[in-house]
């Protein structure tokens, strides 16, 4: 080993330890050894650093290192700096600030599959994965469960209780309505032709973080489960379907007998259907749902998430609590599959963040970086899942997929696997629209409208805000809430600030390229009943629409913002001198203990001038603060007052 | 009837009266008593030690298990209920939620300080068993593998001298400076704590799991682990 190298000062840092830890054995015959001539004070100073620094208090051991005479606290400081310890103090200072864990479930009628028993042949129970809203060929069927209710006995419909008496099915019926496929959250190697590596028996070290429930392991006699039975439908393959006319074009009267016993009509052909009868179109698309019978879950059912019920139930275990971070979860509970992915997205934004501080990069990237991190769970979700949450009126646009998604399914790294919960690879560029934590789901569904996304940056990011001026609110009709009295004191920041956001949908996180989507669309206009009309009001705003046109929703407030897209957000807000000037009170006010007072404006500017000539690096302002005076002081009782009041 | 009609007249005599008219100023110059200099150092409140440190630094006490092997420890099998499961104590410590946009509490309640009481309890007397209670025919652990109580006990009576060596190991343990920095009445009031117990004890009911020796270590632990400088920092 070469003298110097990292390695050989581990060793030396190891030694020196056990030489410290032997004298703390303290036996009965000899007494404490002899105290150092540290102060009060010093152990008070070391105690927060500890806390700081280690994240705990220290040690008997780290404490007798300390009062050797050869201790160097800037440089033990300087070696905790970049340590787990160190980034989950920071990450923690950005996150009680963002809070950006999931109180959302993410549903998307394409990737969801139900569970339902029918009775089989033998008459026993046979369980059935299905997707709400499926089409089918079968007029008995469409858009329903795949065996109607003449064949089952019962009307099944997601969400809802069944209506009927149960009846066996026949063997042919069932062949003919499903298949048996082997899944992903069962097969390791599901891409293949014959799956062979089932979890629990063939598949070879399995993450040990990944772990379906019980239900979706096992039949109801207990068997473990080989294959699943599912819809023929859903267990479609193709990567492109075909758009499905069915003829229907007019609803049936009333007291019509509706095929296959079926409740409801089965659904009539849109205009666009009608159309464009035949044309391809992608299947993992919200439109591939609503249109395309030969549109499935694909190889494996990589597409659809597993519940293990008709209500969507149960998928995989996780924690709920893990304050300590996901390698010491405080729990271990069953969790529905609808919170799944916000899991996943909420780790995401922490791991982004956390390597912001581990790798001392630019701060500003926190809102600029189009870096990020993902796992098996987030690789599934980017590179198809994500892309069943469109489209709808957008179609109407000419978008029937993601045309410029927020993140690019292609950066994807494709060696991760759905099951990978575990291995995290680092994305170097999730596409031109990123930005930083900006366009991460976790934060678009927090913040889930343009306003509170431009209210989280104002907030967060720029130590500001919004106070509203005392006036008397009177009935106005402007819809301007720029200039609104009353409400023009916040919205004048405010709006321009959401115009960023304006091509994030809101609660979604499907991108409105401007080629399809200009903040001005000639297109979209008021009718002569002064109304925008169906797509059109979905996605412009008819408060800034008139005969020759419409604004794009959210869009009023800054149209050159709009077409800056939260990148342009992240460029802008970094640039301004108050953003490094919040980062450092931010952090300041959290190593301190306190909020900061005027008292500390000389020692902000002087931490502030030092961050940003550094480059923005969190080191470096970490590294003042915990040499300055006033941490040393940040003790909550000076040694007089603790000598006084606390025995 | 006298008084009233004497109130009466003294209303009426002061709606009369000219209105009160507040000078703008002193009229003489305000006599100087004295000069203090005006205290511009920062004031800094009592700051808790935060939850992710407070939880970290127990299961390092508690030989640095991951937090399900600790609660499975605190609990034990013994039926004590000393240790229920950490995520009915999430909340009570003080840890923010961020699903539901709850803030991290900075500041004790009396929830708050049950919690700690409940968990340091659970510390040291599970550290007590596992330090200085060993199963019948098996060996203490040795100093360096102690958790907390990295002494041995003395084998007559303790006086104040063998209590403040093994005193400054737990001080140091808990509230990470020697005992000899501390005020100077602590270490005997810590003492005269341990005989109350130790005395005590010898007079109460023997079904305790803890010799009075023991219980009297247990109780000085329960002090300092639920001091406030080990809260506070």
């Amino acid at each position: 080993m070469r003298p110097g190298s990292r390695r050989g000062s581990r060793t030396t840092l190891a030694v020196v330890l056990v030489a410290a830890i032997a004298p703390l054995a303290l036996d009965a015959r000899s007494a404490a050894p002899p105290s150092s001539q540290r102060t009060l004070e010093d152990y008070r100073h070391f105690r927060i650093t500890a806390i700081d620094l280690l994240g705990r208090m220290p040690t008997r051991e780290e404490i007798a290192a300390f009062e050797r005479s050869d201790f160097d606290m800037d440089r033990w400081m300087d070696a905790q700096l970049g340590g787990p310890a160190y980034v989950e103090r920071l990450t923690r200072i950005f996150m009680d600030a963002l809070r950006l864990e999931p109180n959302v479930d993410f549903r998307s009628a394409p990737s969801e599959l139900y569970r339902h028993d029918v009775l089989g042949p033998d008459g026993k129970a046979v369980a059935v994965y299905y997707r709400e809203g499926q089409r089918r060929e079968r007029p008995e069927t469409d858009g329903e469960f795949c065996l109607s209710p003449e064949e089952t006995g019962v009307v099944i419909r997601a969400h809802q209780p069944d209506q009927g008496t149960p009846k066996k099915v026949s063997e042919k019926g069932l062949d003919q309505a499903t298949v048996l496929v082997k899944p992903w959250w069962l097969y390791r190697d599901f891409r293949t032709k014959n799956p062979s590596q089932r979890y629990g028996e063939g598949w070879k070290d399995p993450d040990p973080q990944y772990k379906p429930v019980e239900s979706l392991l096992t039949e109801p006699d207990g068997k473990p489960v080989v294959a699943v039975r599912i819809c023929r439908e859903e267990a479609g393959l193709r990567d492109t379907g075909h758009v499905y006319a069915s003829g229907r074009v007019v609803a049936p009267a009333k007291d019509a007998k509706l095929p296959g016993g079926r409740l409801r009509p089965p659904p009539l052909d849109k205009p666009y259907a009608t159309q464009h009868q035949g044309q391809e179109l992608a299947c993992d698309t919200k439109m591939a749902l609503d249109t395309a019978p030969d549109c499935g879950c694909g190889v494996g059912l990589e597409r659809c998430m597993p519940g293990d019920s008709n209500q969507g139930g149960n998928a995989f275990y996780y924690p709920n609590h893990m304050p300590l971070g996901p390698g010491m979860p405080l729990d271990d509970a069953r969790q529905q599959v609808q919170r799944w992915f916000p899991y996943w997205w909420s780790r995401e934004a922490v791991r982004f963040i956390d390597d912001l501080f581990a790798s001392d990069r630019d701060f500003r990237e926190i809102l600029t970086g189009k870096q990020t991190f993902v796992n098996g769970p987030l690789a599934q979700f980017y590179r198809t899942i994500q892309r069943t949450n469109c489209c709808g009126p957008e179609a109407t646009f000419g978008m029937l997929e993601e045309k410029e998604p927020l993140f690019d399914p292609a950066a994807v790294p494709a060696d991760l696997e759905p099951q990978d919960v575990s291995t995290w690879k680092l994305v170097d560029n999730r596409g031109p629209h990123a930005a930083g934590i900006l366009t991460m789901p976790m934060f678009l569904e927090k913040y889930a409208s343009a306003r509170a996304r431009g209210a989280a940056l104002y907030n967060d990011f720029l130590c500001k805000s919004f106070v509203a001026e005392s006036q008397h609110l009177a009935p106005s009709v402007e819809p301007n809430l720029m200039v609104r009295p009353g409400c023009k004191t916040c919205h004048a920041t405010l709006e321009p600030l959401a115009a960023y956001f304006s091509r994030v949908e809101p609660a979604s996180f499907v991108f409105l390229p401007q080629a399809s989507f200009p903040v001005r669309s000639t297109t979209c206009k008021l009718d002569k009943n002064g109304r925008l009309n169906g797509a059109c009001n979905a996605l412009y705003d008819p408060a800034f629409a008139d005969p020759r046109g419409a604004t794009l929703r959210g869009a009023y407030g800054s149209p050159a913002h709009a077409d800056e897209t939260p990148v342009g957000a992240g460029q802008d807000i970094t640039r301004m001198p108050e953003f490094a000037a919040c980062a450092v009170q931010r952090v300041a006010s959290s190593f301190l203990g306190r909020p900061t007072t005027p008292d500390d404006d000389a020692l902000l500017a002087s931490l502030t001038d030092a961050f940003v000539r550094s480059g923005f690096h969190m080191k470096t302002l970490v590294r003042g603060i915990v040499r300055s005076d006033a941490y040393r002081r940040s003790n909550n009782l000076s040694s007089t007052t603790w000598r006084a009041g606390t025995r | 009837m006298r008084s009233l009609a004497a109130a009466c007249l003294a209303a009426l005599a002061a709606c009369g009266a000219p209105a009160e008219r507040v000078a703008a100023g002193p009229s003489a110059p305000l006599p100087e008593h004295g000069v203090t200099v005006e205290d511009t150092a920062p004031k800094e409140d009592l700051r808790l030690v935060p939850p992710e440190v407070y939880m970290r630094t127990y299961l390092r006490l508690f030989g640095g298990l991951a937090p399900l092997d600790a609660q499975k420890r605190a609990r034990g099998a013994d039926g004590a209920g000393l240790f229920d499961a950490w995520d009915d104590y999430v909340s009570a410590l003080g840890f923010p939620d961020y699903r539901l946009d709850v803030p991290r509490l900075t500041q004790t309640n009396a929830l708050m300080a049950a919690t700690f009481e409940r968990l340091g309890v659970a510390l040291c007397d599970r550290a007590l068993e596992h330090d200085l209670k060993a199963p019948k025919g098996a060996e203490l652990p040795p100093l360096s593998e102690r958790l907390v109580f990295a002494f041995e006990l003395p084998h007559g009576a303790m006086d104040q001298a063998a209590f403040a060596s093994r005193f400054d190991v737990l001080h140091r343990t808990f509230l990470g400076y020697p005992a000899s920095l501390a005020p100077p009445e602590r270490t005997a009031r810590f003492f005269q704590l341990y005989r109350d117990i130790v005395a005590g004890h010898t007079k109460a009911d023997p079904r305790s799991r803890f010799t009075p020796d023991e219980a009297g270590w247990a109780s000085v632990c329960y002090g300092l682990v639920r001091h406030p400088e080990f809260h506070l920092y």
